[in-house]
């Protein structure tokens, strides 16, 4: 068996060279599972004859002189929330393990098929996505592949931890409140949480139907990009996808940042943000050329608002089984379920209502700028099991306050690149920047963050697992 | 409100949605949306007129791209 020590962008060309092939790939792939897992613990599922079958049809259309999808023979891995055909949707739960297996794959999987990507598995989560920390009682918490008694962030943390862990270089997750961005910075791989409305959802277990979003994590930008743009496609089958035609950000990642207007969240993001944190922002500010505060509006609002409809449609959801089998929820998150279920609706409509002013305010502040950068989270990764997290002084809940900085962002619905970057006096423990951008404008977002790639500044480093 | 009387509102709202509650899980309950509350009181001050509508609002179905099918009958 080769080693293969290539990213994903670099995969896919060695396959379509015919350097590598993808059962090679996949090999290598599922060797790395093998060696690392049973400490990693980011997978609950492994697709191994479907991964052998995509691999062997991507070499042989090879063989033949076929052409290759974008991504042939790039092996992933998805949250345990996305369809996987034949396969029980777990979303992070035991309470699903008694549903029938998914008849087909979730859109985003077919899309991604259709690409040639090899489908190697589905990943460990929180449970039905409401944590941040993937600390989930049925299956075990993820490791963070840096420090393995730290958590690798959540609800997408199995997405985080196997990119990090060399194991795959793409995964796919879905971003609620902050889901794809936290174990994007806690895990130091790059993470995309686009438009609201841009992704069809269509086959994936849902947690918040106004907020939830999907999107991809990947071990180098420019794999980013190719996820992101093969997983593009209007569907007017899903009442939240929105986009009515594909955007493709890879022909305009290298057009560099001469012009944009790019600027550093002040007040809400930068009193919420540790030491750490501020510093890999003023590190990405200093490379952008970036100078000037800008203040977001209604940061603490928003914050306020998104926590009430979370919680409030996410207890509504699973209210029949909150009644029969509460007992066989996640001990971490069932009483915010249950809370969330009793909330006056006043205040549901009152967050929702908020909401639509608080758009407008966000969408007027990107008429003055094309960028804006703020830390994804607070800290670096804390301790499994960590209940209080020091903030500046400030004793805040460790769970809910992994959130604090994406939270605001995904609520106005705006694009987002998060960018591994590495400050000093964390451990070796990376952080990650937000890289904000107006509602369809993923391009500056990815334009911003290939010049942070460029320089070195972010980027993936290996796991010493 | 205080917690006796956030204590009694769990227990009632739970029982008109035929939630069973223990004591401890009540309790619990009630800690998480005294919580919530406090984030609720800071939306509350926000001016907002009879005219701001909701985020989301229900469309009956896409909006047709042309008349088309008007011109048909």
């Amino acid at each position: 068996m080769k080693t293969v020590a290539f990213d994903a962008a670099a995969m896919a060309g060695a396959v379509a060279s015919g350097e590598v092939s993808a059962r090679e790939l996949l090999d290598a792939s599922l060797a790395r599972i093998e060696a690392t897992d049973g400490r990693v613990n980011a997978f609950t599922e492994k697709t191994l004859a479907r991964a052998r079958a995509e691999a062997d049809a991507v070499d042989a259309r090879r063989a033949a002189s076929q052409p290759l999808g974008p991504l042939a023979g790039v092996p992933y891995a998805v949250k345990n929330l996305f369809d996987i055909e034949g396969v029980v949707t777990l979303a992070g739960s035991i309470v699903n393990r008694s549903d029938p297996a998914a008849v087909s794959d979730a859109f985003l999987v077919r899309q991604m098929q259709a690409a040639g990507a090899v489908l190697v598995g589905g990943l460990n989560m929180d449970e039905y996505a409401y944590g941040f920390t993937t600390e989930n009682t049925h299956y075990g918490p993820c490791h963070n592949p840096h420090d393995l008694t730290r958590s690798a962030g959540g609800s997408s943390g199995g997405s985080g931890a196997a990119v990090a862990a060399g194991q795959v270089p793409i995964t796919l997750g879905s971003d609620t409140n902050g889901s794809i961005r936290v174990p994007a910075s806690l895990c130091g791989v790059w993470g995309l949480k686009p438009t609201f409305g841009r992704l069809s959802r269509r086959g994936s277990y849902p947690f918040v139907h106004s907020i939830d979003h999907l999107g991809p994590l990947a071990d180098s930008l420019a794999g980013l990009a190719l996820a992101y743009d093969v997983l593009q496609s209007p569907d007017a089958l899903d009442p939240g996808c929105q986009a009515l035609r594909v955007q493709p950000v890879a022909p305009l990642v290298g057009r560099g940042t001469a012009g944009l207007r790019i600027g550093v969240l002040g007040g809400y993001f930068h009193d919420n943000a540790t030491p750490a944190a501020r510093e890999v922002v003023a590190l990405a500010a200093s490379t952008l050329g970036a100078h000037a505060e800008v203040s977001w509006p209604d940061a603490a609002l928003a914050r306020a608002a998104a926590f009430i409809i979370t919680a409030s449609e996410g207890g509504s959801l699973h209210l029949r089984e909150l009644r029969t089998r509460a007992d066989d929820f996640e001990p971490l998150s069932v009483d915010r379920f249950i809370a969330g279920a009793l909330q006056p609706v006043d205040w549901y409509l009152r967050a929702q209502r908020f909401r639509r002013a608080y758009r407008d305010k966000v969408n007027a502040l990107f008429r003055d700028w094309d960028v804006l950068l703020a830390a994804a989270t607070p800290v670096s990764a804390p301790a499994i099991g960590t209940e209080w997290l020091d903030i500046n002084g400030t004793q805040q809940p460790c769970r809910p306050s992994l959130g604090l900085l994406t939270q605001p962002v995904s609520f106005a619905g705006c694009p987002v690149v998060t960018a591994p970057l590495w400050p000093a006096g964390t451990g070796g423990l990376p952080v990650g920047v937000q890289l904000i951008a107006a509602p369809w404008r993923e391009d500056l977002a990815f334009r911003a963050a290939q010049v942070l790639s460029d320089a070195g500044v972010a980027r993936v480093q290996p796991a010493q697992l | 409100m205080n917690d006796t009387r956030m204590l009694a509102y769990v227990e009632t709202t739970a029982a008109l949605l035929k939630l069973p509650l223990d004591a401890a899980r009540t309790q619990r309950v009630a800690v998480n949306l005294q919580r919530t509350a406090a984030m609720a009181a800071l939306l509350d001050e926000v001016p907002l007129a009879a005219h701001d509508e909701l985020a989301e609002l229900y469309r009956p179905a896409a909006f047709p791209p042309n008349d088309d099918e008007r011109k048909q009958l």
